[in-house]
């Protein structure tokens, strides 16, 4: 009995211990949950738009991290289905399908209309049945419109596919910012903003972006309105201006200067754009990140030998060491759900996104593409996290390790995304 | 009577050759390291010596440290240095700080010279954090270029983290060139 007693003290005080619980966790290689399973029959219409609209949807529910897309091949019946007949959902149900989608594509002039049904195989109900109609040219606007619909009538989850991806893409040695849909359709460049533009960041209603740029021979910190397209220099001080981070109120960033001698985290007045310094060590202190309540900061310092992530509490202004594991972690970044920090973590010299509770436990490293990954960005609703590869493309994976889907197509370097909600 | 008379003036011509030799070498030449000819002087050693010295500028090959490097070739060595960095690190090493002497050198040498020390990255690290490394790493070589008496008013620095790595290539090779930072002399 005291031997037992003794045992349980232990393991309290390891368990409470935060340090001393983060160097107990294990490196954990996480593994996928088993995701929904969704027959798509080919979409009959037009041959121009069918096959294109059907990829479109198929790589949406790839990207939504909850769907798996059945090969049409091992359908029972593999041609295109605009309904699904009666008495064949045991078909359907052999096969392992959770849901069946079904479209039918049809063209006037310059309007496309999609007609969806989805069914759920286990009630054999009807969760989605509604034309979609839009422009040729915005085809993905009724697929993103009808995915996100899916996703709330099966799983309740919100609005997901109008969201927007800001990015750096590389090009002809020029790198340029810009936006597109979280499936990587439709990507806008922002021209005029000098031909090397870094470190993008969105404000939470996504009309400013801040950035930086060298167009005047020097890492500075710009606003872009995107209401009015206006551009207006924030910080252009000696030495590094850079990562910017917007605070949740909207009037306030947070950023990157070495004005006092080396790299501080300091937090700028949009109006004034008075400055504030944050942090004061003799360290390297960078890439602030707030919580959604704007409570606390997270950011990457090495003021103890190597690049780790610390929490500060802005209430007064205490830091906290969060990762205790690897000897090299940089690029915190928030969840909108207030309780992890995603980052980028490097052991053996392999970059990978990993994950930190904001009491410092159960450090997770997500597997990734093994290539290299950095710059994490969570999903609008903390569900997922898009990031850049050193393969120049930008994935989109969710929390448990499952195998990133690729949202660019490879025509030109994608770095730096920052994924938010596009408020309407 | 003849004969010692030849002998005489025989002597004499000997002693003027060879005390004439003497003066024309740098060195003293002892009457007593003079040595009696083993055989009769020719018709050259009979000439002025000075004839036949050679001009120095003609004739002897050229040697580096007697030229002087115009300031152009000068720029030029003080732009080609660089420093280098070991991964994720700013500090200086010997041959880094030997470097930032030289460098020290030429600045003194020329007062009116402004210059910007550019910090770079290798393309591994993350981004953000290289844009901040960068930095510490031409400020490390601005810190030291102070110590050694420049003003730092002539010294800007500018981190390009790894974005203008020097050589392209994804192999530790070209990474540990890129870890660097290099002079840029302003306004030339």
């Amino acid at each position: 009995m005291k031997k037992k007693v003794w045992l349980l003290l232990l393991l309290c005080i390891f368990s409470t211990s935060p340090a001393l619980a983060a160097r107990l966790d294990i490196h954990i290689q996480a593994r996928g949950f088993t995701k929904l399973k969704v027959a798509m029959p080919y979409f009959t219409g037009p041959a121009d738009l069918t096959s294109g609209i059907w990829t479109m949807c198929a790589k949406d529910l790839a990207v939504s991290g909850v769907f798996e897309v059945l090969n049409p091949q091992s359908y029972i019946n593999p041609g295109p289905v605009s309904t699904i007949a009666q008495g064949t959902l045991k078909d359907w149900a052999l096969i392992g399908a959770d849901y069946i989608i079904t479209g039918n594509v049809s063209r006037l002039s310059d309007m496309v209309t999609l007609d969806i049904q989805i069914i759920e195989v286990a009630s054999a109900k009807f969760i989605d049945r509604k034309t979609y109609s839009t422009s040729a040219q915005t085809i993905h606007t009724a697929v993103h419109a009808f995915m996100d619909t899916f996703l709330d009538k099966s799983l309740g989850l919100n609005e997901m596919f109008s969201s927007k991806i800001i990015a750096v893409r590389q090009q002809n040695g020029k790198k340029q910012i810009g936006s597109f849909w979280c499936d990587g359709v439709g990507w806008q460049e922002v021209k005029g903003l000098g031909d090397l533009v870094l470190n993008p960041a969105w404000s939470k209603d996504t009309k400013k972006v801040a950035f930086v740029s060298y167009w005047r021979d020097n890492p500075d910190l710009y606003l872009l309105d995107l209401t009015t397209n206006k551009v207006e220099l924030l910080s252009g001080r000696k030495g590094i201006n850079s990562t910017p981070a917007f605070h949740p109120s909207g009037s306030m960033i947070a950023c990157t200067l070495s004005i006092n001698g080396n790299p501080e985290i300091y937090f700028l007045d949009l109006k004034s754009k008075n400055i504030q310094q944050i942090t004061k060590s003799w360290a390297t202190d960078t890439s602030p990140s707030f919580s959604p309540d704007g409570k606390y900061m997270a950011f990457c310092s090495d003021r103890c030998g190597t690049p780790q992530i610390y929490l500060m509490d802005l209430k007064d202004r205490k830091v906290q060491r969060l990762t205790f594991q690897g000897r090299y972690n940089t690029e915190p970044t928030f969840s909108p759900r207030g309780d992890m920090v995603a980052f980028s973590n490097s052991t053996n010299g392999i970059y990978q996104i990993a994950l930190i509770r904001t009491d410092g436990s159960q450090m997770t490293v997500l597997p990734g593409t093994g290539k290299g990954d950095e710059s994490p960005t969570f999903s609008p609703d903390g569900r997922l996290i898009a990031f850049a590869s050193s393969d120049g493309n930008i994935y989109v994976t969710d929390l448990v390790g499952s195998k990133p889907v690729r949202i660019t197509n490879g025509n030109g370097v994608y770095s730096e995304p920052s994924w938010s909600l596009i408020t309407k | 009577m003849m004969k010692l008379s030849k002998g005489i003036i025989l002597l004499v011509v000997t002693s003027m050759v060879f005390f004439s030799a003497g003066c024309a070498k740098r060195g003293v030449t002892s009457v007593e390291e003079v040595t009696p000819p083993a055989a009769q002087p020719t018709q050259e050693e009979l000439t002025m010596p000075e004839a036949e010295m050679p001009e120095v500028e003609e004739e002897v090959a050229v040697e580096p440290m007697l030229t002087t490097p115009s300031f152009e070739e000068e720029m030029a060595t003080f732009e080609q240095n660089m420093i280098f960095f070991e991964f994720d690190k700013f500090s200086l090493n010997p041959e880094s700080r030997k470097t930032l002497a030289e460098q020290a050198s030429f600045l003194n040498s020329n007062p009116e010279v402004k210059l910007r020390i550019e910090g770079h990255c290798d393309e591994r690290g993350t981004l953000e954090y290289n844009l901040a490394l960068g930095e510490r790493r031409a400020k490390s070589a601005q810190d030291y270029l102070v110590f050694l008496g420049i003003n730092p008013d002539r010294i800007s620095i500018i981190s390009y983290g790894e974005e203008r790595p020097f050589d392209p290539n994804h192999t530790e090779d070209a990474w540990t060139k890129n870890r660097r930072a290099q002079f840029d002399i302003l306004g030339k």
